[in-house]
């Protein structure tokens, strides 16, 4: 199977007149041939309508898209050489799996002998041979989604878009589900753009990741880069389970005041008495008891999930989440300290929300 | 039974109302089809005299014989079964393209159209009679096929578009999206993807308007003569000045009716797999 570079280049999308808010703005980057890239942001942010500019669903209406070095803005979908995952799969209910796999093949008038093999070698992969002869209504979720899978990848397109593949799947057939795409996105090669509001998925299937929030890209990059350097303050508490403490914080000689009481150290080059944004992830920070009347807060409510516990405080500057490791004995109502000296500080601007430089040395 | 509590009791009166009350309905419907389907089988002799006799011996379907014998009653028949199919294929053929297009694309002005076509519904056809006879008339298309079935089109399609809206309106769009994805061009989804699915809405639609069609006694009345008669016409025609003959007029209600019946009962068919497929869609 090929696989294609996609080029957005300054990409807009407006759906009323001149004036209207844009549903996507300027949009600039490009989605390496064979790699997985997920568009991630909450419902609305313009994720959909991206992928759907891809596809040739929708017309763009500013700048220009390239799949393969191609301008395609003029291109009808089917000429684009991609195929399509619907998040309710989409599948013809008047036609049985087989004719639903082999729809798209027989419209580009392929031969019958190879259409044949190609419909058994999809139903095979996806383990769904046994249910060729059976109409969509006949099939459960799961398998469904399984056909409409088949479907896509029959075509052998250089480009796979999926729209929320997952989210009419129950939790374990999803998490199995992913790691079935996973593998064949590897067997199969094919550039893939997948959208999603659920930043775990988004993080163990992608390559790289598209941030997006109401309409413009908050950040591209690898998993990776997300998480550890988030790009704005969106990214950062978009990113990342449970969500990572923001505070309104103000810059001292060495480091940064977050209460009356509460300072962390932090070789800053932001200059004394600056307002700016602090974000610390829940995991990289840890509690201990405090002595009664004392500590920097007190537990509102603990959630021992197993191999970790999600600690919920109430302090000085608000709510305050931890995850500890194990399990622990403290109980709501519980006065404690919070230590932040091993947790990465990350700094915001507090007007535009964008990353504020790192110092060399990141303080303890 | 002993053991059936008070509550279940008054469920069961409300049931068994319910029930009679339908079947004095069904009763109130039939029974007049009926008796004209009884008119139609036995001698005229047999049903005035007194007590009606009702032997089996008598039946006979003479007069169904004599009717299409009538080459002024074929005129009749041949002329509804044109006009129905006429105004059924241009209604569906318009109707379904306005109502997939008003379903499917956006464009300013669309619901007020499709208001504005219900409220044209809303003007009774007796208002608008008189203005019908005149312009028909000066068109030179008074006592033709062609002015009658141009008359049912302009009264039929708006309701054909209504029909056909809400059944494509019940149609994923990501349907017809993986088939542009797969190859279709616009007209391709329609035939291959939209008009498939919309098989049993188009089917129900498709009768509706022919029933309606066939069965306008009104202004085939007035935009008639002699020579585009219709059935129903011809057949309000058997009641005379002077004298009535029953018989004939019984049968050619009886044959204007069949075709009517037995549309409805597939229709009805059609309706309740269209409803039940919409209901699991995907």
């Amino acid at each position: 199977m090929t696989s294609a570079d996609i080029t957005f280049d300054n990409v807009s999308k407006r759906y009323g007149a001149k004036d209207t808010e844009p549903a996507v703005k300027a949009l600039s980057y490009t989605i390496e041939g064979g790699h997985f890239v997920s568009l991630l942001g909450p419902s609305g942010c313009g994720k959909s309508t991206t992928l759907n500019m891809i596809a040739g669903l929708e017309g763009v209406t500013e700048g220009s898209i390239s799949i393969g070095g191609r301008p395609v803005q003029d291109v009808e979908p089917h000429k684009r050489d991609l195929a399509f995952v619907f998040q309710d799969y989409a599948l013809y209910p008047h036609l049985d799996v087989y004719d639903n796999i082999a729809f798209g093949l027989r419209m580009r008038k392929m031969d019958r002998a190879e259409l044949d093999q190609r419909v058994r070698d999809a139903a095979e992969r996806l383990e769904i041979t046994s249910q060729l002869g059976k109409r969509p209504r006949a099939l459960s979720g799961g398998q469904r989604q399984r056909v409409a899978l088949a479907r896509a990848i029959a075509r052998r397109p250089a480009v796979l878009l999926f729209d929320e593949p997952l989210s009419n799947l129950d939790a374990l057939l999803r998490d199995r589900t992913r790691e079935e795409l996973k593998v064949l996105h590897a067997e199969v090669g094919a550039t893939t753009v997948y959208v999603t509001h659920d930043q775990e998925e988004a993080m163990s299937l992608s390559d790289e990741i598209a941030v997006m929030s109401k309409g413009r890209l908050e950040q591209f990059g690898t998993p990776g880069e997300i998480y550890e350097r988030p790009a704005t303050e969106f990214v950062a508490s978009f990113v990342g389970k449970p969500q990572m403490n923001l505070q309104t914080v103000t810059t001292t000689g060495g480091g940064l005041r977050i209460a009356d009481g509460w300072e962390i150290t932090h070789p800053h080059t932001l200059g004394e008495g600056r307002t700016v944004r602090l974000g610390l992830r829940p995991s990289e920070c840890s509690v201990r008891r405090a002595s009664d009347g004392g500590g920097l807060g007190r537990v509102r409510v603990t959630e021992p999930l197993g191999s970790h516990t999600d600690i919920a405080l109430d302090t000085a500057v608000g709510a305050f989440r931890v995850r500890v490791p194990g399990f622990t004995d403290l109980r709501a109502g519980d006065p404690v300290d919070v230590t932040v000296d091993g947790a990465t500080r990350h700094l915001f601007d507090a007007e535009t929300g964008a990353r504020l430089p790192d110092p060399v040395a990141v303080g303890v | 039974m002993n053991d059936t509590a008070g509550p279940r009791r008054r469920v069961d009166v409300g049931r068994v109302a319910h029930r009679v009350a339908v079947a004095l309905l069904v009763v109130y419907l039939v029974v007049p089809f009926l008796w004209m389907v009884v008119y139609s089988v036995y001698p005229s002799e047999n049903l005035r005299s007194s007590p009606m006799s009702f032997a089996p011996t008598d039946l006979t379907l003479a007069k169904y014989g004599e009717l299409f014998g009538d080459s002024g009653f074929v005129r009749s028949m041949t002329n509804s079964v044109v006009v129905g199919v006429a105004t059924t294929v241009i209604c569906m053929l318009l109707g379904s393209l306005a109502a997939y297009s008003i379903s499917r694309f956006r464009f300013r002005g669309s619901q007020t159209l499709l208001l504005a076509m219900m409220t044209v519904q809303a003007i009774p056809a007796i208002v608008l009679a008189v203005p019908l006879f005149v312009l028909m008339r000066d068109f030179g298309l008074y006592d033709s096929l062609t002015g009658l079935v141009l008359t049912y089109a302009a009264f039929i399609l708006p309701l054909v578009i209504w029909m056909m809206v809400s059944f494509f309106d019940s149609i994923p769009v990501n349907l017809e999206r993986a088939a542009r994805i797969d190859g279709c061009s616009h007209l391709g989804v329609l035939r291959r993807v939209v008009i498939p699915l919309s098989g049993p809405g188009f089917a129900a639609t498709a009768i509706f308007a022919f029933i309606t069609a066939w069965s306008d006694f009104f202004l085939a009345k007035i935009l008639t003569g002699p020579n585009a008669e219709t059935l129903p016409v011809r057949t309000a025609a058997f009641q005379g000045l002077f004298a009535t003959d029953y018989t004939a007029a019984a049968t050619a209600g009886v044959i204007t009716a069949l075709p009517v019946l037995a549309l409805a009962l597939v229709a009805q068919r059609w309706i309740v797999q269209g409803i039940t497929e919409g209901a699991v869609k995907g």
